[in-house]
């Protein structure tokens, strides 16, 4: 079925119009098979007189601050606009290993390893996962304001103006070559003040502000459905403390989240104990208050230090680009389901959408248009789809109702599992694994499905 | 508050013992009025009179006010009620409840101390409790492990690592779940298929004269059969062929989603001109 609908998918992808008359040929020919039309847009391009590209990425979070560092090593003009450069996002923090790698990071941003998991499920069955790790693999846990801080100052050190300012608006351009005006009030690192109203002409924007993005609206890009996550950090003590030093939790049920899941994560020297919820947002103090009575043996005696709530988009808006503005991260909605991760898919959406316009601006001496960044698309739902995909149908089967969350843990014990599961999130890449534990895998699978639904009719009986 | 009451008056009346002695009839002369006209005090209380439970309810304001001496003849009745009442077991003050009729009936939700059975032991089921004729009784472990889950989903319970739960429900043999689960439902569907079938048959030879083994060999009633077979699997209740239309609509609905951007640039290419 996968191929099937990637099938469909690139015959309307390749119909990316470069002139009018070209797309209304290409309207049906997408439908039926794939054309080998490969638009070399932006070399038709006019070259810039006497100046680079000028880019402005709204927005400096891990997307945008990805982003302006490959922009500015790709020697184009670069401003990134933040409003408030110490923000520590609400957010679980949790990167895969890949991240480290792909990024550049160090060591030392990274507050703690977890290797260890462990999934929870509605009647207490708990499984630890983690035993197919190899002594190098990790879950890192960082603190978003490290994490933003870092990329954003590597930014700099590339050429990037950071500019500290809150995003207005957005004037459009009245044709093809004319500039985007946005407005901003700057700040210049003063806090609690209106800011001074300025305005800043570019060629190109990035929207990189976040899920209530700013950006998208002025281009009217649609809203999505979206989860409200809900998070208190508690601080425990020292030896309740030692349990969680490289281990997370996960509690499903019904009583933490009807589509979600609790969590238990390890910060820096205290824990995040939080749940999300798509469909009942209105009952989150509720599934709150049961996540920490779930947790309650291992966080006995903490204090909650913070609280705080974040939305977080549950799939891409209708309309991630227009004109010569894209959006990317948070903003273009690139959350997978299941996990709820983004952080990873910001910072690498950010990178894949400013090489993009990189190389369709031959490093920022040619103007762009919407095919140039239409790449970015191309190639984002190209390389990810499989793991969106995966993500949602994994939701979609295992986070229905408590049966199907008991089986999911029951699931969880079985090593082949734990080993696919892993590969595929620190890696980033759908493993396919060997067809015939595949085959065991399914049938597995079925039979915990069977069995916990055939224990929630006797349940049921017992009501009656 | 009224029990009470009426307990001081029932002691005032006569000595405690005379009671226990003669439990269910009121033969102690001087009380003999008290007891009519306790019954009376406490038959409109009760939404129906149960002459098992007169010595239960008469006891009980007893077993408040009097001391332990009479309270172990007394105990008998309550514990065999409670029983009844899986767990927890209700706070011991059953006189004080303020249920007066069917103290049986009500469970009190109070300060529970979280889910305890004999047979669960050390996070999981002793199989060896569970024992019937020198096997393994699988259908009360099922039972068992339903009662769990409903105990749980009802009372969520905080997930301790020191009594971690390690259940796994495969330990059950695939035969037990069968014979439990499928097989019935199995007799229901074939007999549904059976039924449909036959009719079908007879229908056709009566309309078109064609045998069932000529039936057999036509390509339409094949298709026909296998259509009805199918149907018969899938729709086993009416609310099923909504549940099979959404979920068609669920497995396509995330790549939607995720194509909405392309879409509107097909759209949009026709009207702008970039």
């Amino acid at each position: 079925m996968n191929s099937m609908v990637l099938k469909s998918f690139l015959g309307l992808r390749k119909s990316s119009p470069e002139t009018s008359h070209f797309a209304v040929h290409q309207k049906h020919a997408a439908i039926s098979f794939p054309q080998k039309l490969k638009v070399i847009a932006g070399k038709t391009s006019p070259k810039l007189q006497g100046r680079n590209l000028r880019v402005a990425i709204v927005g400096g979070g891990p997307a945008g601050g990805s982003a302006a560092e490959t922009l500015a090593k790709g020697g184009i003009e670069t401003f990134l606009i933040e409003r408030k450069m110490d923000n520590c996002k609400p957010c679980g923090g949790a990167i895969p290993l890949c991240m480290v790698g792909e990024f550049d990071l160090p060591l030392d941003i990274i507050d703690r390893r977890v290797t260890k998991m462990k999934m929870i499920s509605p009647s207490n069955v708990a499984v630890d996962i983690g035993r197919t790790l190899k002594s190098h693999e990790y879950i890192g846990m960082v603190r978003r304001e490290v994490l933003d801080a870092y990329l954003r100052d590597r930014a700099k050190e590339n050429g990037a103006t950071i500019i500290n300012g809150l995003f207005l608006k957005m004037d459009m351009p009245k044709d093809k070559n004319s500039p985007y005006v946005l407005h901003y009030s700057g700040y210049d690192g003063k806090t609690g003040g209106v800011g001074e109203k300025r305005t800043l002409e570019v060629d190109v924007v990035i929207g990189a502000d976040g899920a209530n993005s700013r950006v998208a609206k002025a281009i009217d890009a649609g809203d999505y459905e979206y989860a409200i996550a809900f998070q208190e950090r508690i601080k425990i003590p020292d030896d309740k403390m030692v349990y969680y030093e490289n281990l997370a939790e996960m509690y499903v049920g019904d009583d933490v989240s009807p589509d979600f899941y609790g969590w238990v994560f390890p910060k820096c020297d205290h824990v995040a104990v939080g749940t999300g919820t798509v469909t009942h947002k209105a009952d989150i103090k509720k599934f709150q208050l049961a996540t920490r009575k779930r947790a309650e043996d291992k966080i006995n005696g903490g204090k909650i230090i913070r609280v705080e709530a974040h939305p977080i988009p549950e799939h891409p808006r209708p309309r991630r680009l227009s004109g010569r503005v894209a959006l990317v991260g948070d903003a273009a909605g690139y959350v997978t389901k299941c996990s709820g991760e983004g952080i990873y898919f910001a910072a690498k959406s950010g990178r894949m959408c400013a090489e993009a316009i990189v190389e369709g601006s031959e490093n920022g001496k040619r103007m762009v248009n919407e095919g140039d960044l239409r790449m970015y698309l191309e190639k984002w739902d190209k390389t990810y789809w499989p793991t969106y995909k995966v993500l949602d149908v994994l939701q979609k089967v295992f986070y229905r109702s408590n049966p199907a969350r008991e089986a999911f843990v029951e699931m969880c014990a079985d090593e082949y599992v734990q080993k696919m599961t892993f590969d595929s999130y620190l890696y980033k890449t759908v493993v396919p694994g060997n067809p015939l534990e595949d085959l065991k895998l399914a049938i597995n699978t079925i039979g915990s499905l069977v069995r916990a639904n055939a224990i929630r009719r006797e349940m049921d009986k017992l009501n009656v | 508050m009224q029990l009470q009451a009426m307990s001081t008056t029932m002691a005032s009346f006569s000595p405690p013992s005379r009671f226990t002695a003669t439990p269910s009839s009121s033969s102690s002369s001087s009380s003999q009025h008290s007891i009519p006209h306790l019954l009376n005090a406490f038959l409109p209380l009760r939404p129906r009179p149960r002459p098992k439970n007169t010595p239960l309810l008469l006891f009980s304001p007893l077993k408040a006010a009097s001391d332990n001496g009479v309270g172990t003849a007394v105990e008998l009745p309550p514990p065999t009620e409670q029983q009844a009442v899986p767990e927890p077991p209700p706070p011991a003050a059953v006189g004080t409840n303020g249920s007066v009729g069917g103290a049986v009936a009500e469970e009190v939700k109070s300060v529970v101390s979280g889910f305890v059975d004999p047979r669960w032991v050390g996070g999981t089921w002793d199989l060896k409790q569970f024992q019937k004729n020198g096997n393994t009784d699988w259908d009360a472990v099922i039972d068992a492990e339903a009662r769990r889950r409903k105990w749980l989903e009802d009372n969520p319970e905080s997930s301790n690592n020191e009594n971690p739960v390690v259940f796994d429900t495969s330990i059950i043999p695939w035969w037990a779940w069968m014979k439990r689960f499928h097989l019935p439902e199995a007799e229901l569907l074939n007999g549904r298929a059976a039924m449909v079938g036959f009719f079908m048959a007879y229908l056709v030879d009566s309309l078109t004269g064609v045998g069932l083994v000529d039936q057999m060999n036509n390509f339409v009633c094949k298709t026909l059969l296998f259509v009805a077979v199918v149907g018969v699997l899938l729709i086993r209740k009416n609310e099923d062929v909504e549940t099979l239309k959404k979920l068609w609509e669920e497995t396509t609905f995330y790549d939607k989603q995720w194509q909405a951007t392309w879409q509107e640039d097909e759209n949009s290419s026709t009207s702008k001109k970039e």
